[in-house]
């Protein structure tokens, strides 16, 4: 079996365990509850015939006043860059998170995420620029999540 | 072994530590009895430990140099496992035996997921409010120890500025707006005192307002009300500004020593249409001599009802030489077009350029007397009278 540590990134409350419960469990749960450390998931799938396990990381989101603890980035072959479109400072904060992972990883793979799109209107959705690596998604809707993580298995496995 | 045993079951004793003994390849040779409840279920010997720890994925390498190496260790802090929070440590036994130690610090974690929470709270209300400040018509600004610590979007898209450091580049002081005596926005507070005052920023009206947060800081709001302003300085029946606005921006050019013509305009014999056609044509005439006026002037002359069929026009920021131009292509227009139920009909002008010592009582009061010439030298024409 092919096991690949993904870490989903971001600035509090950009719904990163939200995105990993709609992945993993099939869920969603529109309270906010801090996510303190780290929460491990894992998710079982066949690609050509062959099984390959995500070990997901749901690690908490930084704040101006706490940084994630470098430990986490240790062996990651990827990670899901979260952004809340409807929170401009925390989409402009992805390039340093971005910057620090690779930093850590220089040869891991990446995606982002501009989740909470349910929260915006057709026309708002339309004008965001987006290109292969960039998903809108919605956690509450089921919006381009499973896309997102297939996105980056086929990158790292590449 | 024996000994790494009794030692280890002393720490578990005290119920925060729980252990796992693992080879080389990463298979488990021991583990304590209280792991089950970070790992979910039962461990046995020879058991992957990625298994059970899939926390341990990507950093195999990392792990196996442990065994080489008596002085590396493996960390994780704040592992969520189970209903539990751990701190997992790997450290060196002999070169085949690495002990995976769980420290359970849940009680703790806890304790600072609450405090987490509530300062995430208060900072997710916060930019829920810069939001909806954000999101006003107004211009909003908010000011602690007379320095301005917040702009919304909507002051910065007036002031044409990118952020709020741009404030002091573009030298935009807010009081100054409003009294060139007030020295500070604590005075400005203090003035306001929770009334609302007009303030006139470039060529707009704002109704400026200020609250007062716990003492320690003001918000204040510009709404801009500039249509509604004109509206209220119009003369109901023709449209023309009224002669109270013609006097404020006459005082505000005199005040800031700019250039400036005034011009007041009769029409001639106006009360003979008054006689023959009744007074509603006169009204009728009234309106459409204020629109003829008004499409042959510039957005920043003012053209004010003075009273009856008397009227004045103020030419800001020109020379005499081209308002005379001006008054004089005004006053052929007029004269050369056809008036509803009247016809033609014919205006005079008294003209007089702002001087150095002028304010607009001498300034009104000259133009008149060139009006009252221009009438004696037979109507229709233009006269300037000298300061």
């Amino acid at each position: 079996m092919i096991r690949k540590k993904i870490l989903l990134l971001g600035d509090f409350s950009v719904g990163k365990t939200s995105l990993v419960r709609r992945y993993v469990d099939g869920s969603f749960d529109d309270k906010y509850l801090t996510t303190i450390g780290v929460k491990i998931s894992k998710k079982l799938f066949n690609i050509k015939g062959e099984d390959h396990e995500m070990i997901i990381w749901d690690v908490e989101g930084s704040t101006p006043s706490k940084k994630i603890s470098l430990g986490y980035y240790r062996g990651a072959s990827g990670a899901i860059l979260v952004g809340d479109i409807t929170r401009k400072e925390t989409i402009e904060g992805l390039a340093a998170h971005k910057e620090v992972f690779l930093s850590e990883n220089p040869d891991a793979k990446f995606v982002i995420a501009y989740n909470k799109a349910d929260m915006l209107s057709d026309m708002a959705r339309e004008r965001i620029t987006l290109d292969s690596d960039i998903f809108l998604t919605s956690a509450k809707n089921d919006m381009n999540v499973e896309r997102l993580f297939m996105k980056l298995m086929e990158k790292m496995l590449k | 072994m024996k000994n790494l045993q009794k030692i280890l079951n002393m720490v578990l004793s005290k119920n925060v530590f729980e252990y796992i003994l693992i080879n080389n390849a990463l298979e488990v040779t021991n583990s304590s009895s209280g792991i089950k409840q970070y790992v979910g279920k039962n461990i046995q010997t020879g058991d992957d430990i990625l298994e059970f720890l899939p926390e341990l994925v990507g950093s195999e390498n990392e792990i196996k140099g442990i065994f080489s190496d008596p002085l590396s260790t493996y960390v994780l802090e704040s592992i969520h496992k189970q209903e539990y929070y751990v701190n997992i440590c790997i450290e060196y036994f002999d070169e085949n035996v690495a002990l995976v130690l769980f420290h359970n610090i849940t009680d703790n974690t806890l304790s600072s997921q609450k405090i987490l929470q509530y300062s995430n709270e208060s900072m997710l209300l916060g930019n829920t409010l810069q939001t909806i400040l954000d999101k006003q018509n107004a211009l909003v600004f908010v000011t602690h120890n007379n320095h301005i610590n917040y702009i919304n979007e909507q002051f910065m898209e007036y002031f044409d500025i990118k952020n709020i450091n741009d404030l002091p580049r573009k030298n935009i002081i807010i009081y100054k707006y409003v009294d060139e005596n007030l020295e500070s926005y604590e005075a400005l507070c203090e003035r306001l005192n929770s009334k609302e005052e007009y303030v006139t920023i470039n060529l707009d009206t704002f109704i400026l307002k200020a609250t007062s947060i716990k003492n320690t800081q003001s918000l204040f709001t510009l709404t801009k009300v500039t249509k509604l302003s004109n509206e209220m300085q119009r003369d109901t029946l023709t449209g023309a500004y009224k002669k109270s606005f013609f006097t404020q921006s006459i005082e505000k050019i005199i005040a800031n020593k700019e250039d400036a013509v005034v011009v007041v305009i009769d029409i001639d014999d106006f009360k003979n249409i008054n006689d023959s056609f009744g007074h509603q044509v006169g009204d009728i005439v009234l309106k459409e001599f204020t629109s003829l006026v008004e499409k042959n002037i510039r957005d920043e002359d003012i053209f004010s009802r003075w009273g009856g069929e008397e009227f004045i026009l103020l030419l800001q920021r020109t020379t005499l030489e081209n308002a005379m131009k001006k008054v004089e292509r005004l006053r052929q227009t007029i004269e050369s077009y056809s008036f509803s139920n009247i016809g033609k009909m014919t205006a005079s002008f008294g003209i007089s350029l702002k001087g150095d010592t002028d304010d607009s009582h001498s300034l009104l009061q000259r133009a008149d007397k060139a009006l009252y010439k221009a009438k004696e030298k037979g109507k229709n024409c233009i006269v300037f009278k000298k300061s």
